[in-house]
Protein backbone atom coordinates (compact mmCIF):
# COMPACT_ATOMS: atom_id res chain seq x y z
CA UNK A 1 0.00 0.00 0.00
CA UNK A 2 3.24 2.20 1.07
CA UNK A 3 4.85 1.58 -2.05
CA UNK A 4 1.56 2.22 -4.48
CA UNK A 5 1.27 5.64 -2.51
CA UNK A 6 4.88 6.43 -3.63
CA UNK A 7 4.40 4.93 -7.19
CA UNK A 8 1.60 7.74 -7.20
CA UNK A 9 3.18 10.90 -5.58
CA UNK A 10 6.37 10.49 -7.93
CA UNK A 11 4.26 9.70 -11.26
CA UNK A 12 1.42 12.49 -10.17
CA UNK A 13 2.88 14.99 -12.69
CA UNK A 14 2.75 12.22 -16.09
CA UNK A 15 -1.47 11.74 -14.70
CA UNK A 16 -2.11 15.27 -14.66
CA UNK A 17 -0.19 15.39 -18.19
CA UNK A 18 -2.16 12.39 -19.47
CA UNK A 19 -5.29 14.15 -18.19
CA UNK A 20 -4.51 17.41 -19.55
CA UNK A 21 -3.71 16.07 -22.72
CA UNK A 22 -6.65 14.00 -22.87
CA UNK A 23 -9.18 16.78 -22.77
CA UNK A 24 -6.96 18.60 -25.29
CA UNK A 25 -7.57 15.21 -28.00
CA UNK A 26 -11.08 15.09 -26.55
CA UNK A 27 -11.53 18.53 -27.68
CA UNK A 28 -9.99 18.19 -31.13
CA UNK A 29 -11.60 14.83 -31.73
CA UNK A 30 -15.57 16.16 -30.71
CA UNK A 31 -14.65 19.07 -33.37
CA UNK A 32 -12.26 17.29 -35.99
CA UNK A 33 -14.70 17.94 -39.15
CA UNK A 34 -15.26 21.57 -38.30
CA UNK A 35 -12.36 21.90 -35.89
CA UNK A 36 -14.66 24.89 -33.82
CA UNK A 37 -17.89 23.96 -32.91
CA UNK A 38 -19.32 23.44 -29.53
CA UNK A 39 -16.94 24.95 -27.50
CA UNK A 40 -15.62 27.64 -29.95
CA UNK A 41 -19.57 29.15 -30.37
CA UNK A 42 -19.18 30.49 -27.53
CA UNK A 43 -15.25 31.17 -27.46
CA UNK A 44 -15.81 32.73 -31.00
CA UNK A 45 -17.85 35.57 -28.92
CA UNK A 46 -15.26 36.79 -26.81
CA UNK A 47 -12.59 35.86 -29.56
CA UNK A 48 -14.66 37.89 -31.72
CA UNK A 49 -15.18 40.59 -30.35
CA UNK A 50 -11.35 40.97 -29.53
CA UNK A 51 -11.04 40.04 -33.43
CA UNK A 52 -13.58 43.14 -34.11
CA UNK A 53 -11.69 45.55 -32.18
CA UNK A 54 -8.29 44.52 -33.72
CA UNK A 55 -9.94 45.09 -37.05
CA UNK A 56 -11.42 48.36 -36.07
CA UNK A 57 -7.92 49.41 -35.49
CA UNK A 58 -6.19 47.87 -38.64
CA UNK A 59 -8.97 48.31 -40.91
CA UNK A 60 -7.63 51.84 -41.51
CA UNK A 61 -4.54 50.32 -43.21
CA UNK A 62 -6.33 48.75 -45.85
CA UNK A 63 -9.02 51.28 -46.62
CA UNK A 64 -6.87 52.19 -50.73
CA UNK A 65 -7.57 48.81 -51.68
CA UNK A 66 -10.99 47.97 -50.76
CA UNK A 67 -12.19 51.36 -51.80
CA UNK A 68 -10.50 50.71 -55.12
CA UNK A 69 -12.42 47.31 -54.99
CA UNK A 70 -15.81 48.76 -54.00
CA UNK A 71 -15.71 51.20 -57.13
CA UNK A 72 -14.55 48.53 -59.22
CA UNK A 73 -18.07 46.49 -58.34
CA UNK A 74 -20.16 49.60 -58.09
CA UNK A 75 -19.06 50.25 -61.65
CA UNK A 76 -19.40 46.72 -62.97
CA UNK A 77 -23.18 47.29 -60.94
CA UNK A 78 -23.83 50.58 -62.49
CA UNK A 79 -23.45 48.90 -65.90
CA UNK A 80 -26.15 46.62 -65.27
CA UNK A 81 -28.91 48.48 -64.13
CA UNK A 82 -31.72 49.24 -66.51
CA UNK A 83 -30.54 52.81 -67.60
CA UNK A 84 -27.43 51.68 -68.73
CA UNK A 85 -29.64 49.44 -71.56
CA UNK A 86 -31.24 50.83 -74.64
CA UNK A 87 -35.05 49.26 -75.09
CA UNK A 88 -34.97 48.23 -78.53
CA UNK A 89 -38.11 46.47 -78.04
CA UNK A 90 -40.23 47.04 -75.14
CA UNK A 91 -41.51 44.04 -75.32
CA UNK A 92 -38.29 42.20 -74.27
CA UNK A 93 -37.93 43.51 -70.76
CA UNK A 94 -40.66 42.48 -68.28
CA UNK A 95 -40.70 43.30 -64.51
CA UNK A 96 -42.61 41.57 -61.97
CA UNK A 97 -42.94 38.95 -63.87
CA UNK A 98 -43.65 35.43 -63.62
CA UNK A 99 -41.54 33.46 -65.54
CA UNK A 100 -38.44 34.26 -63.27
CA UNK A 101 -38.40 33.13 -59.62
CA UNK A 102 -35.41 34.65 -57.16
CA UNK A 103 -33.19 32.01 -56.36
CA UNK A 104 -30.11 33.28 -54.56
CA UNK A 105 -30.31 35.77 -52.09
CA UNK A 106 -26.37 37.74 -50.94
CA UNK A 107 -26.00 39.03 -47.12
CA UNK A 108 -22.85 41.45 -47.26
CA UNK A 109 -20.47 41.02 -44.16
CA UNK A 110 -16.86 41.88 -43.34
CA UNK A 111 -13.67 39.72 -42.73
CA UNK A 112 -12.43 39.84 -39.23
CA UNK A 113 -10.10 37.30 -38.74
CA UNK A 114 -8.27 35.22 -41.33
CA UNK A 115 -5.01 32.95 -41.69
CA UNK A 116 -4.05 31.41 -45.02
CA UNK A 117 -0.87 30.13 -43.91
CA UNK A 118 -2.08 26.86 -42.52
CA UNK A 119 -3.08 23.74 -44.52
CA UNK A 120 -6.02 24.42 -43.11
CA UNK A 121 -7.60 27.76 -43.57
CA UNK A 122 -10.58 29.56 -41.90
CA UNK A 123 -12.37 33.42 -42.25
CA UNK A 124 -14.31 34.71 -39.84
CA UNK A 125 -17.67 36.77 -41.14
CA UNK A 126 -19.36 39.18 -38.85
CA UNK A 127 -22.55 38.03 -39.44
CA UNK A 128 -24.29 35.06 -37.83
CA UNK A 129 -27.53 33.47 -37.03
CA UNK A 130 -29.41 36.77 -36.24
CA UNK A 131 -28.93 37.98 -39.35
CA UNK A 132 -29.99 35.00 -40.90
CA UNK A 133 -26.60 32.62 -42.04
CA UNK A 134 -26.96 29.34 -41.38
CA UNK A 135 -23.95 26.30 -41.90
CA UNK A 136 -23.03 25.12 -45.20
CA UNK A 137 -23.84 28.38 -47.34
CA UNK A 138 -21.53 29.38 -50.03
CA UNK A 139 -19.38 32.73 -49.41
CA UNK A 140 -18.30 34.82 -52.45
CA UNK A 141 -16.57 37.70 -52.84
CA UNK A 142 -16.99 40.62 -55.59
CA UNK A 143 -13.86 38.85 -57.65
CA UNK A 144 -14.40 35.42 -57.01
CA UNK A 145 -15.18 32.31 -54.65
CA UNK A 146 -14.29 32.29 -51.19
CA UNK A 147 -15.82 29.34 -49.74
CA UNK A 148 -18.33 27.80 -47.19
CA UNK A 149 -20.08 28.30 -43.75
CA UNK A 150 -19.19 25.48 -41.34
CA UNK A 151 -20.23 27.29 -37.54
CA UNK A 152 -22.28 29.81 -36.85
CA UNK A 153 -22.83 31.55 -33.64
CA UNK A 154 -25.46 34.48 -32.65
CA UNK A 155 -22.79 37.50 -34.13
CA UNK A 156 -20.17 35.65 -36.10
CA UNK A 157 -19.85 32.68 -38.27
CA UNK A 158 -16.59 31.02 -39.53
CA UNK A 159 -16.32 30.08 -43.24
CA UNK A 160 -14.17 26.89 -44.38
CA UNK A 161 -12.03 28.69 -47.65
CA UNK A 162 -11.31 27.23 -50.29
CA UNK A 163 -7.38 27.08 -48.71
CA UNK A 164 -8.41 23.82 -47.01
CA UNK A 165 -8.17 20.07 -47.96
CA UNK A 166 -12.10 19.44 -47.09
CA UNK A 167 -12.74 22.07 -49.79
CA UNK A 168 -13.90 20.65 -53.14
CA UNK A 169 -16.22 22.61 -54.84
CA UNK A 170 -17.43 22.14 -58.40
CA UNK A 171 -16.05 24.29 -61.04
CA UNK A 172 -16.15 24.62 -64.95
CA UNK A 173 -14.07 25.69 -67.80
CA UNK A 174 -16.03 28.99 -69.36
CA UNK A 175 -15.03 28.14 -72.45
CA UNK A 176 -14.98 24.63 -73.41
CA UNK A 177 -17.95 24.26 -70.25
CA UNK A 178 -16.16 21.02 -69.04
CA UNK A 179 -16.60 20.42 -65.42
CA UNK A 180 -13.91 19.83 -62.32
CA UNK A 181 -13.61 19.84 -58.93
CA UNK A 182 -10.84 22.13 -57.33
CA UNK A 183 -8.52 21.16 -54.32
CA UNK A 184 -5.86 22.79 -52.44
CA UNK A 185 -2.17 21.11 -51.66
CA UNK A 186 -1.11 24.18 -48.89
CA UNK A 187 1.62 25.83 -49.57
CA UNK A 188 1.08 28.98 -51.51
CA UNK A 189 -2.25 30.69 -51.37
CA UNK A 190 -2.41 32.34 -54.72
CA UNK A 191 -3.07 28.91 -56.64
CA UNK A 192 -4.93 25.52 -56.46
CA UNK A 193 -5.17 22.98 -58.94
CA UNK A 194 -8.18 21.39 -60.87
CA UNK A 195 -8.67 17.67 -60.60
CA UNK A 196 -11.06 15.20 -62.84
CA UNK A 197 -10.78 17.80 -66.12
CA UNK A 198 -10.79 14.53 -68.67
CA UNK A 199 -7.54 14.86 -71.14
CA UNK A 200 -9.74 14.61 -74.57
CA UNK A 201 -10.84 17.66 -74.73
CA UNK A 202 -7.32 20.14 -75.46
CA UNK A 203 -7.06 23.21 -72.97
CA UNK A 204 -5.40 26.68 -73.45
CA UNK A 205 -3.60 28.42 -70.67
CA UNK A 206 -5.23 31.53 -69.74
CA UNK A 207 -8.63 29.81 -69.67
CA UNK A 208 -11.21 31.14 -67.22
CA UNK A 209 -12.56 29.26 -64.79
CA UNK A 210 -15.72 29.19 -63.19
CA UNK A 211 -18.38 27.92 -60.87
CA UNK A 212 -20.31 24.97 -62.08
CA UNK A 213 -24.09 25.86 -60.43
CA UNK A 214 -23.98 21.78 -59.97
CA UNK A 215 -23.50 22.11 -55.93
CA UNK A 216 -26.21 24.13 -54.40
CA UNK A 217 -23.93 26.51 -51.83
CA UNK A 218 -22.74 28.46 -55.38
CA UNK A 219 -24.95 30.60 -58.14
CA UNK A 220 -23.12 29.01 -61.92
CA UNK A 221 -20.79 31.39 -62.91
CA UNK A 222 -18.72 33.03 -59.94
CA UNK A 223 -14.97 33.57 -60.75
CA UNK A 224 -12.21 31.21 -59.36
CA UNK A 225 -9.45 31.71 -61.33
CA UNK A 226 -7.31 31.51 -65.06
CA UNK A 227 -5.11 28.42 -66.03
CA UNK A 228 -1.26 28.72 -65.40
CA UNK A 229 -0.10 25.88 -66.16
CA UNK A 230 -1.56 22.18 -67.12
CA UNK A 231 -0.21 18.59 -67.73
CA UNK A 232 -1.19 15.29 -68.96
CA UNK A 233 -1.40 12.58 -66.44
CA UNK A 234 -0.46 9.80 -68.22
CA UNK A 235 -1.95 7.13 -65.91
CA UNK A 236 -5.58 8.11 -65.47
CA UNK A 237 -6.66 10.05 -68.73
CA UNK A 238 -6.72 13.23 -66.32
CA UNK A 239 -5.45 17.17 -66.53
CA UNK A 240 -3.61 18.10 -63.71
CA UNK A 241 -4.23 22.14 -64.07
CA UNK A 242 -2.54 24.45 -61.85
CA UNK A 243 -4.52 27.42 -61.84
CA UNK A 244 -4.07 31.23 -60.39
CA UNK A 245 -7.04 32.54 -58.23
CA UNK A 246 -8.79 35.02 -58.90
CA UNK A 247 -9.56 36.41 -55.48
CA UNK A 248 -6.36 37.76 -53.54
CA UNK A 249 -7.21 35.69 -49.96
CA UNK A 250 -4.54 37.95 -48.03
CA UNK A 251 -6.53 41.04 -48.79
CA UNK A 252 -9.86 39.98 -48.46
CA UNK A 253 -12.51 42.55 -46.84
CA UNK A 254 -15.77 42.63 -47.81
CA UNK A 255 -17.60 39.12 -48.98
CA UNK A 256 -21.37 38.37 -49.67
CA UNK A 257 -22.82 35.11 -48.35
CA UNK A 258 -25.07 33.41 -50.17
CA UNK A 259 -28.56 31.79 -49.80
CA UNK A 260 -30.14 29.82 -51.82
CA UNK A 261 -34.01 29.40 -51.70
CA UNK A 262 -34.32 26.17 -53.11
CA UNK A 263 -31.70 24.67 -51.44
CA UNK A 264 -33.87 22.60 -49.42
CA UNK A 265 -35.95 21.40 -52.44
CA UNK A 266 -32.40 20.23 -54.11
CA UNK A 267 -31.69 18.33 -51.18
CA UNK A 268 -34.77 16.53 -50.67
CA UNK A 269 -34.57 15.57 -54.08
CA UNK A 270 -31.66 13.66 -53.84
CA UNK A 271 -32.32 12.48 -50.46
CA UNK A 272 -35.86 10.79 -51.68
CA UNK A 273 -33.20 8.61 -54.35
CA UNK A 274 -31.37 7.67 -52.23
CA UNK A 275 -34.04 6.35 -49.47
CA UNK A 276 -35.59 4.40 -52.34
CA UNK B 1 8.80 34.12 -4.50
CA UNK B 2 6.20 37.05 -5.61
CA UNK B 3 8.36 38.51 -8.16
CA UNK B 4 9.07 35.72 -10.32
CA UNK B 5 5.22 34.85 -10.38
CA UNK B 6 4.25 38.56 -11.66
CA UNK B 7 7.43 38.58 -14.14
CA UNK B 8 5.61 34.75 -15.37
CA UNK B 9 2.34 36.57 -15.69
CA UNK B 10 3.82 39.29 -17.69
CA UNK B 11 5.56 36.79 -20.19
CA UNK B 12 2.39 35.33 -20.47
CA UNK B 13 0.71 38.52 -21.44
CA UNK B 14 3.20 39.82 -23.53
CA UNK B 15 4.03 36.53 -24.97
CA UNK B 16 0.33 35.63 -26.11
CA UNK B 17 -0.76 38.94 -27.54
CA UNK B 18 2.56 39.05 -29.76
CA UNK B 19 1.91 35.85 -30.98
CA UNK B 20 -2.41 36.39 -30.98
CA UNK B 21 -1.99 40.03 -32.46
CA UNK B 22 1.24 39.92 -34.55
CA UNK B 23 2.70 36.80 -35.78
CA UNK B 24 -0.80 34.82 -36.19
CA UNK B 25 -1.10 37.25 -38.94
CA UNK B 26 1.74 36.54 -40.23
CA UNK B 27 2.59 35.02 -43.34
CA UNK B 28 5.93 34.07 -44.85
CA UNK B 29 5.90 32.32 -48.55
CA UNK B 30 2.87 29.90 -46.68
CA UNK B 31 5.51 27.69 -45.19
CA UNK B 32 7.22 29.81 -42.29
CA UNK B 33 4.65 29.69 -39.43
CA UNK B 34 6.58 31.23 -36.26
CA UNK B 35 5.44 30.30 -33.18
CA UNK B 36 7.24 32.10 -30.28
CA UNK B 37 4.77 30.74 -27.37
CA UNK B 38 6.81 28.03 -26.77
CA UNK B 39 9.46 30.31 -25.30
CA UNK B 40 7.63 30.73 -22.08
CA UNK B 41 7.75 27.39 -21.24
CA UNK B 42 10.86 26.87 -22.34
CA UNK B 43 11.99 29.68 -19.87
CA UNK B 44 10.26 28.92 -16.96
CA UNK B 45 13.11 28.30 -14.29
CA UNK B 46 14.53 24.85 -14.07
CA UNK B 47 13.09 24.14 -10.96
CA UNK B 48 9.70 24.66 -11.51
CA UNK B 49 7.36 22.47 -10.25
CA UNK B 50 6.41 19.61 -13.06
CA UNK B 51 2.72 19.75 -12.21
CA UNK B 52 3.02 24.01 -12.53
CA UNK B 53 4.49 23.39 -16.04
CA UNK B 54 2.08 21.10 -17.17
CA UNK B 55 -0.78 23.09 -16.09
CA UNK B 56 1.12 26.60 -17.87
CA UNK B 57 1.89 24.92 -20.88
CA UNK B 58 -2.06 23.64 -21.01
CA UNK B 59 -3.22 27.16 -20.23
CA UNK B 60 -1.31 28.91 -22.84
CA UNK B 61 -1.89 26.74 -25.52
CA UNK B 62 -5.81 26.99 -24.91
CA UNK B 63 -5.58 31.10 -24.99
CA UNK B 64 -3.04 30.70 -28.86
CA UNK B 65 -6.37 28.25 -29.65
CA UNK B 66 -8.87 30.10 -28.87
CA UNK B 67 -7.61 33.60 -30.80
CA UNK B 68 -6.21 31.04 -33.62
CA UNK B 69 -10.39 29.98 -33.90
CA UNK B 70 -8.89 26.22 -33.18
CA UNK B 71 -9.15 24.19 -30.44
CA UNK B 72 -6.79 21.97 -28.63
CA UNK B 73 -3.94 21.49 -31.57
CA UNK B 74 -1.88 24.13 -29.25
CA UNK B 75 -2.79 23.12 -25.88
CA UNK B 76 -2.09 19.35 -26.69
CA UNK B 77 1.31 20.57 -28.22
CA UNK B 78 2.82 22.32 -25.65
CA UNK B 79 1.84 20.18 -23.04
CA UNK B 80 3.42 17.76 -24.19
CA UNK B 81 6.63 19.85 -24.23
CA UNK B 82 6.14 20.47 -20.42
CA UNK B 83 6.39 17.00 -19.89
CA UNK B 84 9.59 16.24 -21.38
CA UNK B 85 11.80 19.89 -20.98
CA UNK B 86 12.75 18.47 -17.45
CA UNK B 87 14.42 15.27 -19.38
CA UNK B 88 16.00 17.75 -21.74
CA UNK B 89 17.34 19.91 -19.48
CA UNK B 90 19.65 16.68 -17.22
CA UNK B 91 20.64 16.23 -20.99
CA UNK B 92 22.06 19.60 -21.83
CA UNK B 93 22.48 21.83 -18.51
CA UNK B 94 25.37 21.35 -16.01
CA UNK B 95 24.24 20.05 -12.50
CA UNK B 96 25.37 23.20 -10.98
CA UNK B 97 22.87 24.76 -13.59
CA UNK B 98 20.03 23.00 -12.33
CA UNK B 99 20.39 23.39 -9.00
CA UNK B 100 20.94 26.89 -9.13
CA UNK B 101 17.73 27.60 -10.14
CA UNK B 102 18.11 30.07 -13.59
CA UNK B 103 15.94 30.65 -16.14
CA UNK B 104 17.50 29.36 -19.39
CA UNK B 105 18.25 32.52 -21.19
CA UNK B 106 21.20 33.69 -23.47
CA UNK B 107 22.10 35.97 -20.78
CA UNK B 108 23.08 33.07 -18.61
CA UNK B 109 24.74 30.51 -20.49
CA UNK B 110 26.97 29.89 -23.72
CA UNK B 111 24.95 29.67 -26.88
CA UNK B 112 26.38 26.29 -27.20
CA UNK B 113 24.36 24.77 -24.33
CA UNK B 114 21.48 27.32 -24.87
CA UNK B 115 20.95 26.63 -29.18
CA UNK B 116 21.00 22.57 -28.66
CA UNK B 117 17.68 23.14 -26.08
CA UNK B 118 15.43 25.65 -27.97
CA UNK B 119 16.08 23.55 -31.49
CA UNK B 120 15.22 20.73 -30.03
CA UNK B 121 12.11 21.06 -28.14
CA UNK B 122 10.97 23.63 -30.86
CA UNK B 123 11.42 20.89 -33.44
CA UNK B 124 9.64 18.69 -31.40
CA UNK B 125 6.64 20.74 -30.83
CA UNK B 126 6.61 21.87 -34.32
CA UNK B 127 6.56 18.46 -35.39
CA UNK B 128 3.58 17.54 -32.90
CA UNK B 129 2.00 20.33 -34.06
CA UNK B 130 1.67 20.19 -37.29
CA UNK B 131 1.14 16.39 -37.11
CA UNK B 132 -2.30 17.05 -35.46
CA UNK B 133 -3.25 20.08 -37.28
CA UNK B 134 -2.61 18.19 -41.22
CA UNK B 135 -3.30 14.52 -39.53
CA UNK B 136 -2.50 13.45 -43.21
CA UNK B 137 0.73 11.38 -43.94
CA UNK B 138 -0.24 11.47 -47.68
CA UNK B 139 1.53 14.93 -47.53
CA UNK B 140 3.97 13.91 -45.71
CA UNK B 141 7.39 15.54 -47.42
CA UNK B 142 5.34 19.20 -47.31
CA UNK B 143 4.45 18.52 -44.00
CA UNK B 144 8.09 18.20 -43.06
CA UNK B 145 9.34 20.98 -45.23
CA UNK B 146 7.07 23.46 -43.34
CA UNK B 147 7.91 21.90 -39.76
CA UNK B 148 11.40 22.47 -41.15
CA UNK B 149 11.18 26.25 -41.51
CA UNK B 150 9.02 26.81 -38.72
CA UNK B 151 11.73 25.51 -36.34
CA UNK B 152 14.29 27.76 -38.25
CA UNK B 153 11.90 30.90 -37.80
CA UNK B 154 10.73 30.22 -34.31
CA UNK B 155 14.33 29.64 -32.79
CA UNK B 156 15.68 32.45 -34.56
CA UNK B 157 12.69 35.01 -33.22
CA UNK B 158 13.35 33.37 -29.54
CA UNK B 159 17.07 33.69 -29.67
CA UNK B 160 16.33 37.13 -31.06
CA UNK B 161 14.02 38.48 -28.21
CA UNK B 162 16.37 36.87 -25.75
CA UNK B 163 19.18 38.72 -26.60
CA UNK B 164 16.78 42.24 -26.72
CA UNK B 165 14.99 41.62 -23.51
CA UNK B 166 16.36 39.03 -21.33
CA UNK B 167 19.06 40.45 -19.00
CA UNK B 168 21.32 38.66 -16.64
CA UNK B 169 20.09 38.60 -13.12
CA UNK B 170 21.57 40.59 -10.28
CA UNK B 171 22.24 38.26 -7.12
Amino acid sequence: MRNLVRFLKRYSHIFLFIFLEGIAIYIISQNSFYQASAITSFANQIAGKVNARTYNITKYFTYGSSNEALVKENAKLRAMIETSYVKYQHKAFQYNDTIYKQQFEYIDAKVIQKTISKRNNYFMLNKGRLHGVTNNMGVISPSGIVGVIVNVSDNFSLVMSVLHQDSRPNIKNQRTKISGTLVWEGGDYTSGKLVDIPSSIPLKIGDTIITSGFSQDFPEGIMVGKIKKFDKDKGTGFYVVDIKFAVDYNKLEYVYIVKNFFKEEQIQLTKDIKNE
Amino acid sequence: MNKDILLGFLHFVLIAAFQVFILNGLNIFGYFNPMIYVWFILMLPTNTPKWLGLILAFLMGFTIDIFAGQVGFHAAALTLIALIRPLFITIFFSGKDIETNLRPSIAEMSLSTYLPYITSLVFIHHFTYFTIEIFNFSEFFLTLLRIICSTIITTLLILLCDYLFIHKRKI
